[in-house]
């Protein structure tokens, strides 16, 4: 099966007649208008697929991802994050795009997104195209106006850098097949971690109408990997994979219920990664909660690091949190936080350990975990080298013995440890460190949403 | 002892290495340095090296035959680095001469690499993650812009010299694309021409008004740039120190959308 098979041509008539419901500002307006209203979508990340350039066209990826600045806000800025239309029929309570806000509305051309994206690429602005978008007249419609736009980018410009796409929810399957084999990741959101959430805030979306493309892109992969192992050069499918984003503080499940969604769909869904944001009541909705401490950073911060334990630390949601224990310390990152409550498995050798232990101690990551088990072959380890390898011994010294002995002589209990990583200032979170004040309504964000 | 005195350049070091080992003076005592601040040790015979091309690319040739590409590259980012490094214990031309002195000597030579509690490997550990990692930082936050005449121009101030990195990623990112990366600390530029492999040029002599004329669109796409970068960060998480700390204040001053 080649490409020309799935890709029909381009048909002009597509995007001609995009209605221009209300006013059609130039070019500079529709992208303050565009990025303002697909801010935030979390995903923007140009992570997970190699591709050297063919020499025809513009373009090359690479697998450990580009940022190319950094916002305000301090996220990174990787693709050129935009939606096709911020015109909605959905009508989603969290969502400042919905059809009953009263905003500025605007829709590109898709040869507008393609000259945006060209020029901003040749310059090195950006990595890529990050392209969502308002649903405009059906899904159908919006997903075939996406494909169009991926189409033209793909084959006349010959763009061979970084697209993330979004599979619109209950569009025709075979249009997000088409999409998918000129996309690089693909994603879908589960925006609420429950289908009761999911029912109150957004009651144009349902369970079904998200899960059932996301299993479809999962099975596309699974058949594309194998279709690829007979024929190498047949067509990739979504390379890097899809992914999803949940927001958090909305509604009122608690990390426990969040954290086994998102271990669910790793497991059942081939996920490559799950993002989390942060509510920000941008619509001053009634119906939704008012977070006096501002949005909830921290509790974000922690479901990331939880997350990266699941993916790369081979931990379980179970091992960290509990019915009884359904959210995160708030003080302690959760691995020093399952460190400090399962002391029976330290102190570790350093000389001894093998990796899969030596990645549950505080303070050491996949990287220098995996550097400790190849350097101790040449020689004994003392503490000085596994600074110089970035272990951070202020956390990780509690824990290790460098052929049996400890950096320090230092009682293996939970409150002795406790008392002394948190009498270094620096290990408590910012938020919590710089008032009382904050301390407080982070306390009540807490009781609130558990 | 022995000192071999090198020049801080890749042929430099790697033309040491050979004479050092042609001297038959005994590796322990031997060292060499890459550092003329003009310091030096008592007891001690200096011994000038005079760069050159066929012994340097003699000792490029061992490395990648005997000891392999990886082994040859990681080596190779190690003389790119700043050598002022503070963190470092010891000179740089030396960690280069004892960590393939090691390397040959024994029966799987690449893997000394992984040896980090010894002084010379922890060292080039160090220098090659310094150049990698500036090397990466430039790859996101260079700009090009476009002369009047067409090409793209991009300036940087790197602290190691990431020129081939650069050059090796932009040459495959934009083949048909005619551009001029300019190092404007170490006085070097690669230059690429459309569908061609790039040339790095000492630059000491170029006339840097020329690149201050801009294309008729440049303004514009700057401009529609700023309004992105502007239009994309969430009010209610503003984070000035967490962005200083993603994006060094040293670089702001060669990006677009934050000098």
């Amino acid at each position: 099966m080649t490409a020309a098979d799935k890709t029909p041509a381009l048909s002009a008539s597509a995007y001609k007649n995009i209605p221009s419901v209300h006013f059609s500002p130039s070019l500079m307006e529709k992208l303050a208008i565009l990025t303002d209203a697909a801010k935030y979508d979390v995903a923007c990340t140009s992570s997970g697929v190699d591709r050297r350039g063919d020499g025809t066209g513009i373009g090359n990826t690479m697998s450990c991802g580009i940022c190319h600045t950094f916002a305000a806000d301090g996220r990174c800025v990787s693709l050129l994050k935009i939606l096709f239309t911020n015109e909605c029929i959905f009508n989603c309570s969290y969502c400042q795009n919905n059809c009953n806000s009263d905003i500025p509305r605007a829709t590109f051309t898709p040869e507008e997104i393609c000259t945006l994206t060209i020029e901003f690429y040749r310059r090195n602005y950006i990595e890529g195209l990050f392209l969502s978008s308002g649903i405009i007249i059906s899904p159908n419609y919006t997903m075939d106006l996406i494909y169009q736009t991926l189409y033209r980018l793909r084959t006349v410009y010959r763009f061979q850098g970084y697209i993330h796409v979004k599979a619109i929810p209950g569009a025709d399957p075979l249009l997000i097949e088409k999409t998918g084999y000129l996309a690089d990741r693909m994603s879908i959101n589960l925006e609420l971690p429950t289908s009761d959430s999911l029912r109150k805030l957004a009651p144009c979306k349902s369970r079904n109408t998200i899960l059932k493309p996301m299993r479809m892109i999962q099975n596309g992969i699974t058949d594309n990997k194998q279709e690829l192992t007979v024929y190498r050069k047949a067509p990739k499918f979504v390379p890097a994979g899809q992914s999803t984003q949940m927001i958090i503080g909305a509604t009122p499940e608690n990390d426990f219920q969040i954290m086994s969604v998102a271990e669910g769909l790793y497991r059942n869904f081939d996920l490559k990664r799950v993002f989390y944001s942060a509510f920000v009541n941008v619509n001053h909705n009634s119906g939704l909660p008012v977070l006096p401490g501002g949005p909830p950073l921290l509790r974000e911060h922690r479901l990331y690091q939880a997350d990266w334990l699941l993916r790369y630390y081979h931990f379980t949601v179970n091992e960290l949190l509990s019915e009884d224990r359904p959210n995160f310390n708030i003080y302690l990152d959760p691995k020093c936080d399952w460190a400090l409550r399962h002391l029976e498995y330290f102190p570790v050798e350093v000389q001894t350990a093998d990796y899969k232990t030596l990645l549950r101690v505080p303070g050491i990551g996949a990287k220098s975990a995996s550097r400790i088990v190849k350097a101790r072959r040449g020689s004994r380890l003392d503490f000085p080298d596994l600074k110089k390898m970035g272990v951070v011994l202020k956390r990780a010294l509690y824990f290790l013995t460098c052929s049996g002995r400890m950096m320090y002589p230092t009682k293996l209990d939970e409150d002795y440890i406790c008392r002394n990583l948190l009498s270094d200032r620096t290990q408590i979170p910012q938020d919590l460190r710089e008032s009382n004040y904050k301390q407080l309504s982070l306390f009540d964000d807490m009781s609130m949403i558990s | 002892m022995y000192i071999f005195q090198c020049e801080d350049s890749i042929d430099g070091i790697f033309t040491g290495v050979y004479d050092a080992w042609a001297s038959h003076y005994g590796h322990k005592h031997i060292q060499l340095s890459s550092d003329n601040s003009g310091n030096l040790m008592l007891f001690s015979e200096y011994i000038p090296v005079i760069p050159d091309s066929d012994k340097s690319r003699k000792v490029s040739r061992t490395m990648i035959t005997r000891l392999g590409t990886d082994f040859y590259e990681t080596i190779c980012k190690c003389a790119m680095a700043d050598s002022h490094c503070r963190k470092l214990t010891m000179d740089k031309a030396n960690a280069i001469y004892q960590t393939i002195v090691m390397a040959l000597a024994l029966p799987e030579g690449a893997k000394v690499l992984e040896y980090l509690s010894e002084p010379c490997i922890s060292c080039i550990f160090e220098l090659c993650r310094q150049t990698a990692n500036e090397g990466h930082h430039l790859l996101e936050f260079l700009r090009f812009y476009e002369l009047k005449s067409g090409i793209l121009f991009a300036q940087i101030h790197a602290k190691n010299d990431v020129l081939p990195i650069l050059a090796t990623h932009f040459t495959d990112r934009l083949p048909l694309e005619n551009f001029i990366i300019y190092d404007a600390s170490h006085q070097m530029a690669a230059v690429h021409t459309s569908s061609k492999d790039y040339l790095i040029v000492d630059a000491s002599t170029l006339n840097l008004d020329l690149t201050k004329e801009y294309s008729s669109e440049e303004e514009g796409f700057r401009k529609l740039w700023c309004t992105f970068f502007d239009s994309i960060a969430i009010e209610a998480r503003k984070n000035p120190k967490l962005q200083s700390q993603n994006i060094p204040k040293r670089f702001w001053d060669d990006t677009v959308e934050l000098k």
